[in-house]
């Protein structure tokens, strides 16, 4: 339909309402809609349907992924071609690394994660009772704590320390033969390929730091001591730190930091106790086992993308900056992994090897002081610091008048003649 | 802001979080337009809705390969929402009994303004209602609904003027200022209507 009275159609002020006009004809409608009120009347028209019709609101916002779309995203990563893995991870690299790196860690961490843990549980049984073995309960601790505040070898306490050799000495050849039923066996029953760190013998059950405080008092100090180097000995440990002390007033004080093989902490402990009066003892054990699954599961990690680097470098060719890139990688890695690989190895030592804080004081006995020296000698003594005090003052005198003297006798030849002058002048005039 | 574009390419190159945001983008007006073309049960309507709306994104995350950067995402997304919704029409038409009428739009809670909306919309022809609805619900240009409905701009104009002016004869009734009337069907939107018509 043409409208002969109006230059304008009635669809094009629709297109004009919708913003679908050219800019040039846009502007012609508008001027003409200024004019026109049967026109505008149609717009108005126009513009009550479309107002009316979007009163039906039935949009709805949630903001979470519904399950069927996340899963079928998982599928398709799963599904991707691997040359479409290639280039999304390095895609990835590029633009987030931290969520590339963080994705890879995480997935690998799972895996790790779930075979240690499926490898530990088939040894759960009797691992559980290893460590109620292993370490002492809250209240046998408790015990310990009270009878030896009380200070003294009280007779009960003799009972107790003869008890408790006895229960660490069972303890040791059940915690031993266990430990060797748990961690060696399925190693030589299954065969399976466990990372160099686990085959470690420490590693295939909990692994626990195990820490004592031991603080004896004896009456015969160097006995004590040279008893110390033969229990090491005996059981295969060694001095991680040694202090002997000769304080006047409180006697010899002997302290020092023990390494013991963990399986030998009882049986050690049992007879540096026998060196002297027991002061204090305490004894703690941390369970490092999941943090060490972790750093193992880092390391493996780390490896991976290492490796994986490596490929690219070597697989690829690139813009230069790209390979720098690469290869600031590969070195923070390689850093990574000789850090993680240190923590691992020192992990393993504390868990290998138990920590015995060991402390002998000799029980002191206060003495009367000695004669005090002759008055001939306190005489002759005063006469030689006489003498060195006269010495050590001339020398410094001397060396002083070489230090400073040239700069004197140089400032003192400027100034004597203008000086003498000066003081001639002022004489002269005093005397008119 | 990144383009939707920019962001189908970036799902295509693997980015979850890119098919996230889209997701986050569409999810509303995708339901809107299921919604508003489902006829039925409320209920049964909402979850319908909500079904097609996920159906749609599994789509596209299935056919990833397909999709080209000539086309804009917003078509992208309604051309697969159009053909989710034919099949669905399709489906309920073979599985409703012989000689049952389709079922009519619930009624129970919707307002006098929404029961007008319904009925208005329902008088019109499905080739001009679709462009209609396209227009006031979806935003879309002229254009894209043209390559959505495979028919000129021209004809998606014309069509759209003549649904808005059998619906503002609607609103004000008596009032025949255009001799347009609904039901009237050009040769040129015949081949949309027959394909329509089929699928309802």
């Amino acid at each position: 339909m043409k409208n002969t009275t109006h230059p304008i159609e009635p669809e094009e002020l629709m297109a004009y309402l919708d913003g679908e006009l050219p800019a040039e004809q846009a502007k012609q409608t508008a001027a003409h809609l200024r004019e026109c009120g049967e026109c505008s009347q149609i717009v108005a028209g126009l513009r009550d349907v479309s107002t009316k019709l979007r009163s039906w609101e039935a949009e709805r916002l949630e903001s979470s992924l519904p399950e069927a779309i996340a899963d079928a995203l998982v599928l398709r990563k799963k599904t991707l071609p691997r040359t479409n893995l290639l280039s999304d991870l390095l895609n990835d690299w590029r633009r987030r690394p931290v969520l590339a790196w963080g994705g890879a860690l995480a997935t690998i961490l799972i895996l790790v994660g779930s075979t240690v843990w499926y490898i530990s549980n088939n040894a759960s049984v009797e691992l559980g009772d290893v460590r109620q073995m292993k370490e002492p309960s809250r209240e046998q601790r408790l015990e310990w704590n009270v009878a030896q505040s009380n200070g003294g070898r009280s007779p009960a306490e003799q009972t107790r320390s003869s008890s408790v050799a006895h229960s660490a000495s069972a303890d040791k050849a059940m915690v031993s033969g266990l430990l060797e039923s748990a961690g060696n066996q399925p190693e030589a029953r299954n065969g399976r390929d466990f990372d160099q760190a686990t085959r470690t013998p420490v590693s295939s059950g909990p692994m626990i730091v195990r820490t004592a405080d031991l603080q004896l008092t004896t009456k015969e100090f160097d006995k004590a001591r040279a008893a110390v180097e033969s229990i090491l000995k005996k059981h295969r440990g060694y001095v991680g730190d040694l202090k002997v002390a000769d304080t006047i007033g409180s006697g010899h004080t002997l302290t020092s930091v023990l390494r013991v093989p963990a399986d030998q902490l009882d049986t050690t402990l049992a007879e540096l106790k026998t060196l002297g009066r027991v002061t204090s003892e305490s004894q703690s054990g941390q369970d490092v086992t999941s943090q060490y699954v972790d750093l193992q599961a880092r390391l493996a990690n780390s490896r991976n993308t290492e490796k994986r680097l490596t490929d690219l470098l070597s697989r690829r060719t690139g813009k230069l900056s790209d390979v720098l890139e690469v290869e600031q990688e590969v070195d923070r890695v390689r850093g990574e992994i000789e850090q993680m690989e240190a923590e691992r190895k020192t992990m393993a030592n504390q868990v290998t090897f138990a920590t015995v804080n060991l402390t002998i004081a000799e029980e002191y006995k206060a003495q009367l002081e000695a004669v005090p020296p002759a008055t001939t000698t306190r005489l002759a003594n005063a006469a030689v610091a006489g003498y060195k005090s006269l010495v050590d003052g001339l020398l410094d005198l001397t060396l002083w008048l070489l230090t400073s003297g040239p700069t004197l006798l140089f400032w003192a030849a400027i100034l004597f003649f203008p000086a003498r002058f000066a003081w001639k002048a002022a004489r002269r005039k005093l005397a008119h | 802001m990144i383009t939707d574009e920019t962001l189908m390419l970036e799902f295509q190159a693997g980015s979850r979080e890119a098919l996230e945001e889209l997701f986050a983008r569409y999810r509303g007006p995708l339901y809107g337009f299921f919604r508003r073309r489902l006829n039925g049960d409320q209920r049964a309507q909402d979850l319908m809705a909500e079904d097609l709306m996920q159906e749609t994104f599994l789509a596209v995350i299935r056919a990833t390969a397909r999709y080209e950067p000539r086309a804009t995402v917003k078509t992208y997304l309604y051309g697969i929402a159009m053909n989710l919704l034919l099949a669905e029409r399709r489906k309920l038409l073979r599985d409703a009994p012989a000689g049952e009428p389709p079922p009519e739009p619930a009624t129970s809670d919707a307002t006098d303004a929404l029961l007008w909306i319904r009925q208005a919309l329902a008088k019109l022809d499905d080739g001009d209602r679709e462009i209609l609805m396209l227009r006031e619900y979806e935003q879309l240009s002229y254009s894209e609904i043209a390559e959505l409905v495979h028919a000129p701009v021209n004809t998606v104009r014309s069509r759209l003027f003549r649904a808005r002016m059998a619906l503002r004869d609607c609103l004000e009734p008596g009032r025949k200022t255009h001799e347009i009337v609904a039901t009237n069907k050009t040769p040129e939107i015949g081949s949309l209507t027959r394909a329509e018509g089929e699928a309802i």
